[in-house]
């Protein structure tokens, strides 16, 4: 029954996308447009991520934690968040609120990196007879970075196009927007220096996520409030 | 408008080419299938032959079971699943029953020690390595003459399958055999159908070696003639080493070519006899390629042989051999082949005794190798430490004779033995106390050479039908002996007669861990509920109670809203 294990987890890595589409408002609203376009632009983003880390990062011997290369990587990481700007700021939307904007933009980026880092080895590995529990992990994965890429698009979406924010708050999302975007080193450095075992690190992905949506989603209404 | 026209179509053909990559990368994507077993080793399966029409062996190779260890709930029902037994918890009697009653199985893993391991070895206290070795000549015994209706197949213990072992007795102990709901180790052996093996070959190997003609004799010299078949039957082919049957014998037979060669070399130590030395194949179906061997011979030839020796087994004995005839033992000849042997025995410190064992004509049923020469009315005896006669497909060189259980001295002595009793009889120093191999001469007996061909024949599996004509064993074998000899031939032969051999006969296996179908039924339904749930409650924040009820309404009010 290995078809039948590639399409659970295929619907636990992509289930979650296609729901919150139908479930909130952007499936009235019409928001696939710009799914599709902030997923190209995240292709884009990968594309330019991939040459600096080439360019710039030296291959390593041992599999072990260098903090400097770690902080190049993050570096790299701040990438993402110039790419999600682009996506929000300079691409043509529709006339769609900008609480709906940065929610289509967060689910196309997800979609986009899940389908980018976890179709192919879910399609290669999952379909064969032996068994193991990477494949749901790797879904659970899934929904933690769909959660965490919303979030960031909020704080982005925050930072640049919300123009009058209390300036009590205005550290805040940095420093939130900076953990968020810096969420990839922090769980390769768990892996690899802590050597906590995957599951672990899914656990500490999924709590972490939760927590900086919650906090992304109370900065956002309190941002709201003085507009409203 | 042509404009248009013209960026339309190039618009489709971008298109179509587009879709036709799509497809292609879609059809590549199918194809992909990667081997992800938990653990892969090497299986030799167990021998499938025909004898007289009645079928023996396993009769399938390819395997697709769930496995089970020795330790399955009783009553269940074990025609779907592989039983893994280790050598060392092997019961006999309870193999012997379910072949007996005729029980169908999945399949049969039997999982050897390491020191059974041809490339490996490994020393083992002497008391568990004998009993070893007799539980698993029990349990060729038993396989060679069964009909198994169901794939065998032999193993070694290593770490990896130790502890998928270990995996499956810890899931059977608590009672729940493993079938394709209960998840559990899968085995999976992806071969073709075994096939007929086409015209067995098998070759036989002489070397001759030249005595001295004195001038002006025309008469034909006489022939001393010594033999030693070189192939094996055991209950899996790929594992039919033959250490002691007949590698000790192989062995002997060249270092005793290598002593008399340096003898011959040089004019004024070379004998008035000619030597004439045969490897032959086909020893185990009642040394077959012996009789197709002899009966190539000139008649002159036959008749100028004094005497044969054929050695068979004489690699573990320790102070006794035997000497086993067909003519009876009061023949001159006899007397006189088994009185020099026995000078010499003595000498060295050697039990030897004679037995004699009549040949029935009639019965095709032959023993020992001297029984073919007898046939054709050349004395023959075959030296062995094997008291009595073997039954058929019996000490034929099988798994349990493995390296470990051959003594070096033992093959040494045998040598000393052989060669000084031809010398005294090439030379007519019958009687006489003259030692020509004496240990520390330029004629003494290598022990090195016999190491390291021990150790080589100790590595080949042998087993003639799965030689092929120019096998490099084969060819090795020849070139040693045409470094020893004047002349060397190769004969070539079709094993014919009752045995019909099939192929594949070895594999690799693959033990793959695989979740039962409730395990993703249950996993369904938890994701089904999941994103269940997930739905109701973006919902609810974003839209608000309202909407999720009315989602559930909606039917119903436009059915309102029409009426």
């Amino acid at each position: 029954m290995t078809m039948f294990h590639f399409f659970n987890c295929a619907i636990l890595t992509f289930g979650p996308h296609a729901v919150y589409y139908s479930a909130t408002p952007l499936s009235e609203y019409d928001t696939l447009g710009t799914s599709v376009k902030a997923a190209l632009v995240y292709l884009g983003t990968a594309l330019v991520k991939l040459v600096c880390l080439a360019t710039f990062l030296q291959v390593s011997e041992n599999d072990g934690f260098d903090p400097y290369q770690e902080i190049l990587k993050a570096f790299i990481g701040f990438i993402d968040v110039a790419g999600l700007y682009f996506a929000l700021t300079q691409l043509t939307h529709r006339n769609i609120s900008q609480n709906h904007k940065f929610q289509a933009v967060g689910l196309g980026w997800a979609f986009a990196d899940s389908v980018l880092h976890r179709l192919a080895p879910l399609w290669v590995g999952a379909r064969g007879l032996e068994f193991t529990w990477d494949y749901i992990l790797q879904g659970l994965e899934a929904n933690a970075n769909l959660v965490l890429s919303i979030s960031l698009a909020a704080l982005v979406s925050l930072i640049w196009l919300r123009k009058n924010k209390p300036k009590t708050l205005i550290p805040i999302i940095y420093a939130c927007a900076g953990i968020v975007a810096t969420m990839p080193s922090i769980t390769s450095y768990l892996r690899r220096e802590l050597e906590w075992h995957f599951p672990k690190v899914i656990g500490f992905e999924l709590f972490t996520s939760l927590v900086m949506a919650f906090v992304s989603w109370q900065l956002f209404s309190a941002c709201q409030r003085p507009s409203a | 408008m042509m404009l248009s026209k013209n960026s339309g179509r190039g618009h489709r053909g971008l298109q179509e080419s587009m879709y036709s990559v799509i497809s292609l990368l879609f059809i590549l994507v199918a194809c992909v299938e990667l081997c992800d077993a938990a653990a892969a080793i090497d299986v030799y399966r167990l021998i499938q032959y025909d004898m007289s029409g009645s079928a023996f062996g396993s009769r399938f190779a390819a395997l697709n079971h769930h496995a089970a260890s020795l330790h399955f709930p009783p009553g269940a029902d074990l025609s779907r699943t592989v039983l893994i037994i280790p050598l060392r918890e092997l019961n006999i009697t309870f193999v012997r029953d379910y072949i007996n009653q005729k029980k169908l199985l999945g399949g049969l893993l039997f999982l050897l020690p390491e020191i059974f391991n041809p490339g490996n070895g490994g020393n083992k206290q002497v008391h568990e390595r004998e009993k070893l070795k007799n539980v698993l000549a029990e349990l060729e015994r038993l396989l060679i003459h069964a009909n198994l209706p169901y794939p065998v197949y032999f193993a070694f213990e290593n770490n990896e399958i130790d502890t998928v072992l270990a995996d499956i007795k810890k899931n059977d102990a608590t009672g729940q055999p493993a079938t394709a709901t209960t998840g559990g180790y899968k085995l999976v052996i992806p071969t073709p159908e075994p096939k007929k093996v086409a015209s067995p070959t098998i070759t036989n190997i002489q070397g001759w070696l030249s005595g001295l003609k004195a001038d002006g004799d025309m008469n034909q010299l006489p022939t001393i003639a010594i033999v030693a078949s070189y192939d094996t039957f055991g209950a899996a082919p790929a594992l039919s080493m033959g250490s002691d049957s007949n590698g000790s014998g192989i062995v002997a037979l060249l270092e005793i070519a290598r002593l008399f060669s340096l003898l011959y070399s040089n004019p004024k130590t070379r004998g008035r006899y000619n030597l004439l030395f045969g490897l032959t194949s086909g020893g185990p179906y009642n040394y077959n390629g012996t009789q197709k061997w002899l009966r190539s011979f000139d008649q002159r030839l036959r008749e100028s042989i004094d005497y044969a020796i054929c050695l068979n087994s004489i690699g573990s004995w320790y102070n006794e051999l035997w000497i086993h005839v067909s003519k009876p033992p009061d023949n001159a000849y006899i007397k006189q082949i088994f009185e020099g042997f026995l000078n010499v025995a003595e000498e060295l410190d050697i039990k030897v005794g004679l037995k004699h064992k009549k040949i029935n004509i009639s019965n095709p049923r032959v023993a020992w190798e001297h029984e073919q020469f007898s046939r054709l009315r050349v004395t023959g005896a075959t030296l062995s430490q094997i008291p009595v006669a073997p039954e058929l497909l019996e000490s034929t060189g099988g798994l349990f004779d493995s390296r470990q259980f051959v003594n070096e001295t033992a093959i040494t002595r045998g040598v000393k033995l052989v060669a000084e009793s031809f010398a005294r009889h090439i030379y007519g120093h019958q009687g006489k106390n003259v030692k020509i191999f004496a240990d520390g001469g330029s004629l003494a007996v290598n022990p090195a050479y016999v190491q390291s061909w021990l150790d080589l024949l100790s590595r080949t599996p042998r087993v003639a039908p799965f030689l092929s004509k120019n096998d490099p064993f084969v060819m090795a074998l020849k070139k040693e002996l045409a470094d020893h000899t004047d002349e060397v031939n190769l004969q070539h032969e079709i094993l014919e007669g009752m045995f019909t051999f099939y192929d594949s006969t070895s594999a690799t296996l693959n033990i793959y861990q695989v979740a039962s179908v409730a395990f993703d039924l249950v996993l369904l339904l938890v994701l089904g509920s999941y994103l269940i749930v997930l739905f109701c409650f973006l919902v609810i924040t974003t839209r608000g109670l309202d909407d999720l009820i009315s989602l559930f309404r909606r039917p119903h009010s436009r059915k309102v809203k029409t009426a």
